[in-house]
């Protein structure tokens, strides 16, 4: 490990940009990375927008009623065959898109926790989404969202890119109190005329304003950072390959940021497309390919790094545990999600199995849930990232019950 | 559809592939309204992405309505509120109708509400942005982008069964816009209401509903799933056997309540004068929201009047929303908006995407809602793109300003006195441009007063 950090170091924008002229953050933040076993803990959500159809993502090929409530949808019990599910434990399988995913699950670095998902009974993608980014299902009124209320609370200067967002929008669960900046494309995070660059950063520094000077001073200090990343062209390690597409680059540039060690502490990301009403199988099995490659590119491409990462994947509610007519399925409830990471207890399945006999349903038509996913996230952020003050991140959550995901 | 060889001569197509904007912009105005159909449907989608910007407005929109129909309705609001923003002379309505329509928020991506807004924003905000509260608040109770939003077009009382209906599980009594209407629109989360007035609240709307809704229908008041028993709202009767009545009373109850006059007249004064106003102004817009009944002109009367609107501590207080900065920063530069979309998304990229504000709440009226690193980068970026023309179909012309020197342009950017600390930079920054290349450089000066912390000041 000496050796890693030490060449993780040297390689790293921190050298590059150079310690003397650093801000303040930025060397205590350097420090900290020397030292052994103070490197920042770094979690990544991902937020699958449009409600994912969790039963064809886990494939429960052991439940006979699986394949008589999906007669054209159902994944091919594990046989070999390259569109058959990909077998995890003999009752689960892995969608055959997601073969990728299956070493990292061997390798113990990736657990699932099924029937899992938020308790409140909507099923609209609204109100879903809105409750599960605030973390506070069944109401509205919380302001900020949970991901900007698990950053843990210093009085140190930090880093402006502390909580990071891929995308032009900063999402409602990284909204809140503490700074937390959208990034479209990491090239792109500059003053487009450098001349003008020095002006700005001249102006804002002589501003009386204390709001706009201080967020100005942070902005520069970000470009800064982001100059020094910009310089070097970026090689995913260990041959890691990230598919084409937006969900591939948003990876992709998260790895480049947790490995050029800024100061990062939460990353989020989306990806869309999962709202299969019609014509499932085409659909869900391309989406489930781009995503399941660029989770494991980026497995890949942070080797070591992946230590002190943890990822986990969300989605507004479930699907039908029946196909619909249009060969698709509807709104539903409880899922799936993905933890992955080095300090994971991976290569198991969480969550006890509610069954898919109708009278096992909820309301007799989705899957029942056994696992509120405050209950993933609240361990994540409690054993993770440290961060204990649980009521203040789930607040009216008041006992969580941990999975003993984490090692 | 026929092939693009087929619409355009070899000449027209060899324009639209390598000619300039102006070239393909004449272009475009000569072809007949007859084609233009053909034309769309042939364009490779480089090309059309391409040309999108600068094409004449119809042409766009039919560029939108054959290639992404779904998007027409929000392109046309977008379009609609930056004109009116940019042209309209009558500014201070527009101002108000961001404002109340910000805090009867509603969002354009929740199902129906991707087509119930423009009728919302039309016919229940903007004719009363000066008018009385009350009849604002029962306008937005009423829309159908309102029902839809906070879900009370599906709230039903209480005992009827879930399993009463097959095709849909109804779910009785639906809460939510009951408590926001308390919490958000009147008293404020702290103006003195119960859980236990929430559920009185939302028994009161039961009924309350859209015709239709996923059609976009109007209002509708289903009198047979609604509560006709008893209910107490903040200490007020509402008798049995009442039917719309009963939620128009509510109304009563909260348009006339202190902390109603309390709350708006803080909210108003937050977005207009200060984060934290003066208490005294505060008390006193409230004093007038009650003795005038609520009457939103008289209110804001005693804002621009008081002593405190241009005092010290509140005179230019507050941060541009990036609606205002874009539209300001427009207006400043006299700019020609041929394509007031490429705006709108403009005021997305800093961070305020326009009828995409996901939670009831709207965004805050407080700075810190838009001064982040992100944001504040794509300023300076916006800036210097719309003083320098890099911003397909909004043109601007600095060269107005002639020999002008620094202090001067941004004088009249501003309309007042640029700070010292500005003004010493931007010259420092003229003479060095000047020492590459001699002669006036008034996009330069301008992009860099635009994306100042001057500018960002209201």
């Amino acid at each position: 490990m000496q050796t890693s950090r030490r060449g993780f170091l040297k390689g790293s924008a921190l050298a590059m940009f150079g310690l003397g002229t650093a801000p303040m953050w930025l060397s205590r933040a350097a420090f900290a990375t020397e030292e052994p076993g103070r490197r920042k803990k770094i979690l990544v959500a991902i937020f699958q927008r449009g409600a994912v159809d969790g039963l064809n993502v886990v494939v429960p090929h052991g439940e006979p009623r699986y394949y008589e409530l999906r007669p054209s949808l159902a994944i091919p019990r594990p046989n070999g065959e390259p569109d058959a599910a990909v077998d995890l434990d003999g009752f689960f399988g892995l969608h055959p898109s997601l073969a990728s995913l299956k070493p990292l699950y061997d390798s113990r670095h990736l657990a699932i926790v099924d029937a899992v998902g938020s308790p409140d009974p909507t099923r609209s993608h609204f109100d879903a989404q809105d409750y599960m980014e605030s973390g506070t299902p069944g109401f509205k009124g919380q302001a900020d969202g949970w991901m900007n209320r698990a950053l843990v609370k210093e009085s140190v200067p930090l880093s402006p890119l502390r909580a990071v967002s891929m995308g032009t929008n900063l999402p409602r669960s990284l909204r809140g109190r503490n700074d937390a900046i959208s990034i479209a494309n990491l090239n792109d995070f500059q003053v487009k005329d450098l001349n003008s660059s020095g002006t700005f950063e001249s102006m804002y520094a002589g501003t009386v304003d204390t709001v706009l000077h201080g967020t100005g001073r942070e902005t520069f200090d970000a470009i800064k950072i982001m100059q020094s990343i910009q310089k070097q062209s970026y090689t995913p390690a260990n041959g890691a390959k990230y598919p084409n597409g937006k969900f591939g680059q948003s990876m992709q540039q998260i790895a480049r940021l947790i490995k050029a060690g800024v100061g990062l502490e939460v990353a989020f990301a989306d990806i869309g497309g999962w709202d299969t009403h019609v014509n499932e199988a085409g659909q869900l099995s391309n989406n489930l390919k781009q995503f399941g490659e660029s989770l494991a590119a980026f497995y890949q491409d942070l080797g070591e790094r992946m230590d002190d990462v943890t990822l986990v994947t969300m989605s507004e509610f479930g699907r039908t545990a029946k196909e619909n007519g249009d060969r698709g399925t509807d709104h539903g409830h409880a899922n799936v999600m993905l933890v992955m990471g080095g300090d994971v207890r991976g290569g198991k399945i969480y969550g006890e199995w509610p069954g898919l006999q109708t009278e096992q349903l909820y309301e007799g038509r989705d899957l029942n849930l056994t696992t509120d996913f405050r209950d993933v996230l609240s361990e994540l952020v409690s054993h993770h990232l440290g961060n204990r003050n649980l009521n203040a991140v789930f607040p009216g959550y008041a006992k969580p019950k941990f999975r003993n995901l984490i090692a | 559809m026929k092939p693009l060889e087929q619409v355009l001569a070899p000449g027209q197509i060899q324009i639209l592939r390598t000619g300039t904007s102006t070239q393909k912009q004449q272009l475009l105005g000569t072809i007949p309204a007859a084609q233009v159909d053909d034309l769309v449907l042939a364009l490779p989608g480089n090309l059309r992405q391409q040309i999108f910007p600068i094409a004449p407005t119809d042409f766009r929109r039919k560029i939108m309505m054959l290639r992404a129909p779904q998007q027409v309705v929000v392109f046309d609001l977008l379009e609609a509120k930056m004109l009116r923003a940019v042209y309209s002379n009558r500014q201070l309505a527009e101002e108000l109708d961001d404002f109340w329509f910000n805090h009867f928020n509603v969002y354009h991506d929740k199902g129906a509400d991707r087509f119930l807004i423009p009728s919302f924003e039309r016919e229940a905000i903007q004719p009363r942005v000066l008018g009385r509260f009350r009849d604002l608040l029962e306008a937005t109770a009423k829309s159908p982008a309102m029902l839809f939003y906070l879900d009370n077009f599906e709230s039903v009382r209480p005992d009827i069964d879930a399993k009463s209906s097959t095709k849909k599980v109804k779910r009785g009594l639906n809460e939510n816009y009951a408590r926001e209407l308390m919490e958000l629109h009147t008293l404020g989360v702290n103006g003195g209401y119960t859980q236990k007035d929430v559920v009185e609240v939302a028994r009161c709307f039961t009924g309350w509903t859209i015709e239709q809704p996923r059609k976009g229908g109007g209002f509708f008041f289903n009198e047979k799933v609604h509560d006709k028993g008893q209910k107490v709202v903040l200490g007020h009767v509402i008798p049995a056997g009442g039917g719309m009545e009963d939620g128009e009373k509510v109304l009563d109850i909260l348009a006339s309540h202190p902390s109603t006059a309390k709350f708006i007249s803080r909210e108003l004064a937050q977005r207009f004068v200060a984060d934290n106003p003066p208490p005294a102004l505060v008390d006193r817009m409230a004093q007038t929201f009650l003795t005038k009944k609520g009457d939103i002109r008289e209110v804001l009367r005693t804002m621009l009047a008081s002593k405190e609107f241009w005092s010290e501590g509140a005179y230019r207080a507050k941060v541009k929303t990036p609606f205002e900065m874009v539209v300001s920063a427009a207006r400043a530069l006299g700019a020609n908006v041929d394509n007031a979309f490429a705006l709108a998304n403009k005021v997305g990229e800093l961070g305020e995407p326009l009828y995409r504000k996901q939670e009831p709440t709207g965004y805050s009226n407080l700075n810190a809602e838009w001064v982040n690193s992100a944001a504040l980068l794509a300023r300076m970026n916006f800036a210097l793109a719309l003083a320098q023309n890099k911003i397909p179909g909004v043109t601007v012309d600095t060269a107005k300003f002639g020999q002008g020197g620094a202090a001067e342009i941004a004088q009249s950017l501003l309309l007042r006195d640029v700070t010292p600390q500005t003004r010493a930079t931007i010259e420092n920054a003229l003479k060095e441009q000047q020492a590459k290349t001699p002669g006036p450089a008034p996009a330069l000066v301008a992009g860099l007063v635009l994306g100042s912390p001057d500018f960002q000041k209201r």
